[in-house]
């Protein structure tokens, strides 16, 4: 029994001894549990502190953003805007409800939906591009990179959204867009060549460019300025290169060649400009391609043609000169010789043999004095003179006394002539075929030759009035011509009249007459001031 | 008074004559030669024949006046004798020219013999008063 007794006894003390050790256990692990508890309770604090914090901090991000930031869940309610958001779209999340599909512009929904599928099925959107309506009924255009938010079961529980205006930049766009179609309208449609080089190829160039050279755009695209230009021509543009490098010049012209494709040769008037970037190298050339082939080959032949005038006038003039003096030689000698018959012979001769020597030397005298015309006439523009202030006063009453006027006859002067700038000679030469015309075709009995004046601003203009025969109309026009007189006379050479007016050309004036028959003739005539 | 020798360069017979008919008029001591051209002229002179003056005409074969006178004036020997040019040619350019070349006198032929015999008179004259560097 005792047994019995002792072995309970003992297993009760067992009993006691573990449950003892378990309390101690226990008591260990409840402080354990006490401690982590009070471990977690402060890392908790932590993290809803550090949450927070997050929370907060991405408010402000939120806030700060330039871009508007909408969260929205997943039908489309939205549920946070920031201030961006709030301005760009006017409304208020705190005390109105919205959903984005009110937002979308009537147009745009079904791209919009598109747009919703895809970001239901990916996950994401990117580069939405679509119009929107704000609060106002303004309508904005927008661009949108959206995601969806999942939960930790992988849910998607809300939808994000950057939303950004590009209302102005598309519009601007727009315009710019706008501007570069009518540019390159203006570009293509020019009938001027416009080239864009770098570095001595081709980056673009019009249509007008391409017709001028003959090359389809592939083919010029892989040529080089070199290509289509003459060796010869480079040193006229090399100067010129240099300058546009160093930035002394912006563009500069030349008249260049060009290959065709054909191998025709093409003469352009070509513009180079630089295109320089921030740093003001050249970033690109300009090239503006005139074809002047026609203008050049026009060009080209007026030289040449005033050229071979020039060269037929001066045969002309060498040959009126070297005819005349050829031609005076032999009239000395025809003088001489008549002379000698006359002195030699005057025993022999009867009247009327020195009746027919005498209109032989008359003949020879005349002769003599048509060379002297022709002589004149040929040397009037060609000669350069002295060209002084010449007193006309003066110069016609020095020819009073020198050409033979006939007593009935007197030349008036009644206001005193002015001194005007010219040569002497030519002015001589103009008032004294003038005069000496005056004088020999009067057939009154008092016969009058008067001189006057008058000027405007360019031109001073004389007038020479005879009471003379008059010419007839018919004749008025012919009379200015080389060897035209009215009558056969032994003063007129034919040559006198048409010396005159080759003068008044000279100094770049006009003559015409005024002339009624029997009762006498004015010749007018102007000579430009300063001339 | 001195006599004087004249070379008359000029290709015209009558020229020629209307000259010698005149100075033999003259009745003075002076001589005249002639010569056709310039070239017969040099030849003469290279002959030892050298005149007090020369009067020469402008237009000429062979070689003209004024190729005359240039190569004349530059004979270092020679270029001291007076040449007066006698021509038809009043042509301005062609008289300075004379004169830049070294032309001692220029003289137009006039129409009239009467007229020329009273120039060449006057020249004869010109020059019987002047002092001549005749070696």
């Amino acid at each position: 029994m005792t047994d019995k007794i002792e072995i309970l006894q003992r297993a009760l003390e067992r009993e006691r001894k573990a449950r003892k050790q378990a309390e101690s256990i226990l008591e260990e692990k409840a402080l354990e549990l006490y401690e982590l508890n009070k471990q977690l309770k402060s890392s908790n604090d932590t993290l809803t502190n550090l949450n927070q914090q997050q929370t907060s901090k991405l408010k402000g991000v939120f806030d700060s953003l330039v871009d508007a930031y909408i969260l929205m869940d997943i039908k489309g309610n939205i549920i946070e805007m920031n201030t961006a958001a709030k301005k760009l779209f006017g409304y208020n999340i705190e005390t109105e409800k919205i959903n984005v599909v009110n937002l979308i512009y009537k147009e745009d929904i079904q791209y919009a939906m598109q747009s919703y599928t895809h970001l239901i099925k990916h996950g994401f959107f990117q580069n939405y591009n679509a119009r929107i309506y704000t609060k106002s009924k303004h309508v904005k255009r927008v661009h949108i990179n959206a995601s969806l938010i999942y939960d930790s079961s992988g849910i998607p529980t809300a939808a994000q959204g950057i939303i950004r205006d590009i209302t102005t930049e598309t519009k601007k766009q727009e315009i710019f867009e706008n501007q570069k179609q009518q540019l390159s309208i203006i570009v293509e449609n020019s009938p001027v060549g416009i080239a864009l080089t770098q570095n001595g190829t081709f980056i673009e160039f019009n249509k007008a460019f391409q017709q001028l050279l003959g090359y389809d755009t592939d083919e010029l695209k892989k040529m080089t300025i070199k290509d289509v230009s003459f060796e010869e021509d480079f040193p006229s543009s090399a100067a010129y290169l240099k300058q546009l490098d160093a930035g002394t010049i912006n563009r500069f012209t030349v008249s260049k060649r060009y290959l065709c494709k054909d191998q025709s040769i093409v003469w352009a008037k070509t513009s180079v400009g630089a295109v320089r970037d921030k740093n003001h190298n050249i970033q690109y050339q300009v090239a503006i391609v005139e074809d002047i082939t026609e203008e050049y080959k026009q060009e080209q032949l007026k030289k040449q043609l005033l050229l071979d005038l020039e060269k037929s006038n001066n045969e002309l003039n060498d040959f009126a000169h070297v005819i005349s003096h050829d031609l005076k030689s032999p009239l000395r000698s025809m003088n001489a010789l008549i002379y000698w018959l006359k002195e030699d012979y005057s025993k022999v001769l009867d009247e009327n043999a020195k009746d027919i020597l005498k209109k032989l030397t008359l003949k020879v005298s005349k002769m003599d004095a048509l060379i002297g015309g022709v002589l004149d006439y040929s040397s009037i523009d060609k000669v350069q003179q002295r060209q002084e202030n010449v007193n006309l006063q003066l110069l016609v009453n020095d020819i009073k006394k020198v050409i033979f006027i006939p007593k009935n006859i007197t030349i008036t002067i009644p206001r005193k002539l002015p001194t005007i700038f010219g040569d002497q000679y030519r002015l001589q030469q103009l008032f004294q075929n003038i005069l000496n015309n005056a004088v020999s075709y009067i057939d009154k009995e008092k016969g009058i030759v008067e001189v006057s004046f008058s000027e405007t601003n360019t031109h001073w203009e004389f007038q020479i009035k005879d009471n003379g025969i008059g010419i007839e109309k018919r004749h008025q026009e012919k009379i200015f011509e080389v060897f035209q007189s009215l009558e056969h006379s032994e003063h007129s050479t034919g040559i006198g009249l048409s010396i005159v007016k080759k003068i008044v050309a000279f100094y770049e004036g006009k003559i015409w007459l005024q002339s009624k028959v029997g009762k006498g003739t004015t010749f007018y005539f102007t000579i430009k001031k300063n001339s | 008074m001195k006599s004087l020798s004249f070379l008359l360069i000029e290709d015209d017979e009558i020229e020629r004559m209307k000259f010698q008919r005149v100075f033999s008029k003259l009745g003075k001591r002076h001589t005249v030669t002639t010569a056709l051209h310039g070239e017969e002229a040099l030849e003469t002179i290279t002959k030892g024949i050298i005149p007090d003056i020369i009067l020469l005409d402008l237009n000429m074969p062979k070689m003209n006046g004024i190729d005359f006178l240039k190569h004349f004036k530059k004979e270092e020997h020679l270029r001291y004798i007076p040449i007066v040019i006698l021509t038809t040619s009043n042509n301005y350019q062609e008289i300075k020219n004379c004169y830049k070349e070294g032309a001692s006198g220029y003289i137009i032929k006039p129409l009239e013999y009467e007229e020329y015999a009273e120039r060449i008179k006057f020249l004869v004259t010109y020059w019987e008063h002047n002092e001549i560097a005749n070696l």
